[in-house]
């Protein structure tokens, strides 16, 4: 995420820090820097000529040609400058406190609308809330299956009429079929269009003066270019955009939008999508997200993920069975599901301060390939018994050769298992001998 | 097909490009105090077109040097014909189209990111070479997406061609290598292939694309093989980085630019073309099936400024 800025602002960070004492002219020459890179990164040219002028004012207020360490305190004042053209605070999705809340979401053809739909509706099922999705593309062929499989897919209902009535109808006929089945959200589906097509634009305004919406949301690819600011603000002006939802920013995307969007059209980022899993859905924080893009990290959001994939109550269980020496290979599995729900192990890297700079020199590609070992794990337990489960070590070589058949695995594969886990196994006997060894 | 016709039908297309851009280049000068007010407002038009800092630079380059009072006094005419001529360099006029080999099967795959719009384009190439009576046969090797199939399948109806079958979730070499051996059993003259939209990060994506072009050079062994990657016109500097990664794996032949009837200006031609040297072929923008056309390079750059 952002990759490509990160580098751009720590090597100019770099040159500072070994600059020492800067003029005037050192000032000039590093905001020409910092403005190319962000020209570069696609941030919008208007908002980059404001941040530079910004940044400048207050070069200028804290003193800092009289600095002795400048390198500090132009950090600090970028990264100042970044969270509030980023928005400053999280927002949140607003609730009808008389459900059902109605989420719109509209923007330009292949952004990732359906996709993101499932994924709200799948976050806010995570919470409690029982959403219902509604399919409205009557335009593009085979969008409504579309969402229709990703939403079975899920589990989550997909209300939809086919492509021969208009959006507004659809909708409220889902408004009248929700109330009997008590959902409390409903997210609105809707087919891309360019902000200057006049007749799908009339339809988004259409629903939005006759549907009580708590959101319409717009969505926004992260590698959008110059152009994204113009079309975003057309939608704005066509219907009240409440939130935008930046989409696809685990490519490389320098993120240049991200940047641009809060400040031309006072509208802010609610949420980002980071992946092709429907897990991959967080909201959006600015100072976080700041953090991450100077390279400093985003260790908050690292440890939210972690308590999210762990609860206390399992964390306990746990470390009385690895105290119990019971820790067996269903625990083991377990364990591995959990970390893949933390995350792939480049999008850990991205949260922890420093593990930037590394992941450029190492095959992140390769880490990365857990996902095919864990399938490899997860067929290998699965072909066990649940004795062999519970107590590996009776897995003999008849056993070996009858789960590398049942699994479509080499023997080779299985026995690198079990060693893996014996040393696990091995590791917590040690760290149970000693005193103040405990998960929690 | 009548040349003059599809560039009538090309320029309509890029009609909002073009207003934007020549309004902005009329207000250039009008409005422009002294030089460097003026070379400040062109490198704010340059960027703002997506042309990416480096072909900016170029081009900010050639007029440092102008005389401002003369150019104001000769209207803008030649300061158009000045910027025409860089751009027309920079893309380089030599145009290539998709060669369509006569007496054996032609094979053309496509690829691209996310949303750029590779089964749009599938359907609009098939319908092109459909009317030049081609025997044509597409293959949805985009198992991964929900209901892509039956998208593309709509599609190739529509077209009145042929469409192999494949099941959601199947692999897609082995979706390729059936649309081979049918191609070949049935004897159709051009293969279509769409691939599922990927981001050109995911290392593990891409080996699956390494792994269809494989299964498509040992079973269709030497012949014409177009990979097109489909890039949309409205993204940002990210389009070189997408075709800097798909040609490394792949080795792109050719690039066809997507949503081209938006208001983005398109400049990412020229930052493309300035970074790699992967020919733009084709040029689409709008819905309809017939809304494809050849990129010309001395046209694009004249419908731009006209």
């Amino acid at each position: 995420m952002f990759a490509n800025l990160t580098d751009k602002f720590q090597t100019i960070f770099k040159k500072i820090k070994n600059k020492g004492k800067l003029n005037e002219n050192d000032i000039k020459n590093y905001l020409h820097e910092i403005r190319i890179a962000l020209l570069e990164a696609d941030v919008n040219y208007k908002v980059v000529k404001e941040f530079i002028n910004s940044l400048h004012e207050k070069i200028k207020q804290e003193k800092i040609s009289e600095s002795l360490t400048p390198a500090q305190q132009i950090i600090k004042i970028v990264n100042g400058e970044i969270t509030y053209t980023l928005g400053y605070k999280q927002n949140d999705i607003r609730m009808n406190p008389a459900p059902p809340t109605i989420i719109m979401l509209v923007g330009l053809q292949g952004t990732g609308k359906t996709t993101t739909a499932v994924k709200i509706a799948n976050y806010f099922r995570k919470k409690g809330h029982f959403p219902l999705l509604i399919a409205t593309d009557i335009y593009r062929p085979a969008a409504i299956e579309q969402l229709q499989v990703l939403g079975e897919k899920s589990d989550l209902p997909v209300f939809s009429m086919g492509r021969n009535e208009s959006a507004v109808n659809i909708v409220k006929a889902a408004i009248n079929y929700s109330s009997k089945k008590n959902h409390d959200m409903l997210i609105i589906d809707t087919a891309g269009r360019l902000h200057i097509d006049d007749k799908l634009m009339d339809e988004l305004q259409e629903i939005d003066k006759n549907i009580p919406l708590q959101e319409e949301l717009l969505i926004v690819d992260a590698m959008a270019g110059q152009d994204a600011v113009n079309s975003a603000k057309v939608f704005c002006d066509k219907i009240k955009v409440s939130g935008i939802i930046l989409t696809k920013l685990d490519g490389d995307t320098r993120g240049g939008v991200a940047l641009s969007l809060k400040t031309v059209l006072g509208v802010p980022i609610k949420f980002i999508g980071t992946g092709e899993k429907v897990d991959n859905f967080e909201p959006f924080h600015p100072e976080r997200m700041a953090s991450r893009i100077l390279g400093m990290g985003d260790v908050l959001t690292l440890i939210e993920k972690v308590e999210t994939a762990y609860d206390i109550d399992e964390l306990k269980k746990m470390d009385k069975k690895i105290k119990d020496h019971n820790f067996d290979l269903n625990d083991f599995h377990l364990q591995l599901k959990k970390m893949k729900d933390i995350g792939s192990v480049d999008q850990i890297m991205d949260m922890v301060p420093g593990f930037n700079n590394l992941k450029n020199r190492i095959d992140v590609a390769k880490l990365g390939d857990r996902e095919g070992e864990l399938k490899k794990v997860e067929a290998i337990i699965s072909s066990m018994t649940v004795e062999e489960r519970e107590n590996p070590s009776i897995i003999n070589g008849g056993r070996r050769k009858r789960i590398s058949r049942g699994s479509g695995t080499q023997l080779s594969d299985i026995n690198r298992l079990l060693k893996q886990f014996n040393q696990i196994k091995e590791m917590f006997k040690k760290g149970s001998k000693q005193k103040n060894f405990s998960l929690n | 097909m009548n040349i003059k016709n599809i560039f009538y039908q090309f320029k309509e297309g890029l009609y909002k490009t073009r207003i934007e851009f020549t309004n902005r280049l009329g207000l250039l000068f009008s409005s422009s105090k002294d030089k460097t007010d003026f070379l400040e407002k062109l490198e704010e038009l340059l960027i703002l077109s997506d042309l990416g800092t480096s072909a900016t630079a170029e081009i900010m380059n050639e007029f440092q040097q102008i005389n401002f009072k003369e150019y104001k006094e000769n209207n803008f005419i030649f300061f158009k014909e000045k910027l025409k001529v860089i751009l027309i360099d920079i893309l380089n006029s030599t145009t290539s189209d998709i060669k369509i080999n006569e007496d054996r099967l032609n094979v053309i795959m496509l690829v691209g990111v996310n949303g750029s719009g590779k089964t749009s384009v599938a359907g609009k190439i098939a319908y092109r070479l459909k009317r030049i009576n081609k025997d044509i046969i597409i293959v949805p090797a985009d198992t991964f997406r929900a209901a892509a199939i039956q998208q593309l399948k709509i599609l190739a109806d529509k077209v009145g061609v042929e469409m192999i079958n494949a099941k959601e979730g199947a692999d897609p070499a082995s979706v390729v290598y059936d649309g081979i051996s049918a191609a070949l059993a049935r004897k159709k003259n051009i293969i279509i292939i769409d691939t599922a939209g990927r981001l050109h990060t995911k290392t593990n994506l891409m080996n699956e694309l390494e792994k269809i072009k494989r299964v498509i050079q040992k079973e269709a062994n030497g012949w014409p093989l177009e990979i097109l990657q489909t890039i949309d016109a409205t993204m940002g500097q990210n389009a070189i980085a997408q075709a800097k990664s798909f040609n490394k794996s792949l080795g792109v032949t050719g690039i066809a630019l997507t949503k081209m009837d938006g208001t983005s200006k398109g400049g990412i031609v020229i930052a493309i073309k300035k970074e790699l040297d992967i020919p733009v072929k084709l040029i689409s923008c709008g819905e309809k099936l017939n809304n494809l056309y050849d990129f010309k390079v001395a046209e694009f750059v004249e419908a731009l400024l006209d």
